[in-house]
């Protein structure tokens, strides 16, 4: 086995640069040498695997997906491609990593400052519509961690894509100080099938029955559990109660917070006839913290004059991101704290949408 | 048997941007400083502003800040740069 490989010449459509490697452990070697993976293997991005990722979402190699606005780097079809197959997305997958990609280029999103701060969020994908089923999606059982084989992949195609598109490698354009383990993959599915709610993309503007991605700079989640009350406002003081331990700890700003609401919890909702309206603007309502909060945290200096001045975790409760997912037992839920409050906003997008075409 | 497979980086050539041209001296400069705006810059480039007009004669030194520390500088503080001689860019947290 060698690590060595070879460069040839492309002999097709695809611009990318060609290797030949001896064989594909050789090809594995190769990737971590040259810090092209997130340490784990990589599926080697042949042509043919490219081009059958290309042809499945109808895109030219050289479509330009979007540019990079810092630091005007433009980002091809091809090169999602390339990546997404190192991930060990199927050709199916790679209209789900497109639409993602291109919702994170989005100038709310505020891709560069999510991906280089300190803050150390990574990308949270929620996929709604008839994709999930489609690609045997699960948003039940273990909902935010490797719940299926299309959700991992997905999330971990735009992990590798920012490392060798936007060189967000650690210690490079990625400077977080921690990280979390949704850095390697963070995407889930809204489970739809269970919940009478509508699902997240359409209470942010996507027509019923499309198929959309919503993307988030969210920090990793924050489990809780409260399994000892039937009561809405119960239920939903224990996320607000979360959110207000983010804003004591992390940070006070008002931004997307995501709110996971497994089966257990959503039926004492749905049987109450909340919706998710209600529950977002609930949640707004309560909460919210003053800035004296600090002084019980060791964050005393800071405080300043400001001390009764109360901050309320959303600028409006539509901000809010209630997301129906999780197993189906167990009275527990969770949180997940935006980037650093509003900097970076959470974008919808429908798969297969184009963000600046003509009509 | 042998793989060929494809370069997944961005495989760009130089970089977009290039260093701008030293200055021999600070004498009579004026220099920008543009702040992320977090809390700490506040003393730091107070103490690098003295430095400039006390030990290095800088004539004038002009304080910026960023509205989001995690954004690019705004077009009006791009459109400043234009009238300074050095510019120094820092954050702080």
């Amino acid at each position: 086995m060698t690590t060595a490989a070879r460069e040839t010449q492309p002999a097709s459509a695809l611009g990318s640069k060609r290797y030949v490697a001896d064989d594909a452990m050789a090809a594995q070697e190769f990737f971590h040498s040259r810090g092209w993976t997130d340490g784990l293997p990589v599926v080697p991005p042949t042509a043919q695997a490219v081009n059958a990722c290309l042809e499945w979402a109808l895109m030219p190699p050289g479509q330009l997906v979007g540019i990079e606005p810092v630091r005007q780097r433009p980002i091809t079809a091809e090169k999602l491609a390339v990546n997404a197959v190192m991930a060990g997305c199927l050709p199916m997958h790679f209209p789900v990593v497109v639409a993602a990609f291109t919702a994170m280029l989005q100038e709310p999103f505020l891709l560069h400052g999510a991906t280089a701060s300190t803050g150390g969020c990574a990308i949270l994908i929620v996929v709604n519509g008839p994709v999930r089923t489609e690609l045997g999606m699960s948003g039940t059982f273990n909902a935010l961690g490797p719940s299926d084989r299309a959700t991992t992949v997905i999330g971990r195609a735009i992990r590798l894509i920012l490392c060798n598109l936007l060189d967000a490698r650690p210690g490079e354009v990625d400077r977080s100080t921690l990280g979390h383990p949704g850095k390697i993959s963070y995407c889930v599915a809204e489970d739809e099938e269970h919940s009478p709610w509508l699902p997240l993309a359409e209470e942010r503007g996507v027509p019923p029955h499309a198929s959309a991605v919503t993307v988030m700079a969210a920090g990793a989640p924050r489990q809780f559990m409260n399994e000892w009350t039937t009561q809405p406002e119960e239920i939903l003081d224990t996320y607000a109660a979360e959110i207000r331990a983010n804003m004591r700890h992390y940070s006070i700003w008002p931004g997307n917070y995501a709110l996971v609401v497994p089966p257990q919890l959503r039926a004492h909702l749905e049987r109450a006839g909340w919706s998710k309206a209600d529950v977002r603007e609930y949640v707004f309502r309560k909460a919210r913290i003053r800035r004296s909060e600090w002084r019980d945290c060791g964050k005393g200096s800071v405080v300043g004059e400001r001390g009764d001045r109360e901050y309320a975790a959303f600028g409006s409760p539509d901000v809010v991101l209630v997301i129906a997912a999780g197993g189906p037992a167990g009275g527990f839920g969770a949180v997940i704290a935006p980037w650093y409050g509003n900097k970076s906003r959470a974008v919808t997008l429908a798969i297969g949408a184009c963000v600046d075409c003509e009509i | 048997m042998s793989i060929e497979f494809l370069d997944p980086t961005h495989e760009s050539g130089a970089a977009p941007f290039s260093l701008a041209k030293r200055l021999t001296t600070l004498k009579g400069a004026t220099i920008g400083i543009v702040s992320n705006g977090k809390k700490g810059t506040q003393p730091f480039f107070d103490a690098v502003e003295r430095e400039l007009i006390e030990r290095h004669g800088a004539a004038k030194v002009v304080r910026t800040t960023k509205s989001n520390y995690s954004a690019p500088a705004e077009a009006e503080i791009m459109t400043q740069t234009e009238r300074w001689q050095a510019l120094i860019s820092g954050i702080g947290d």
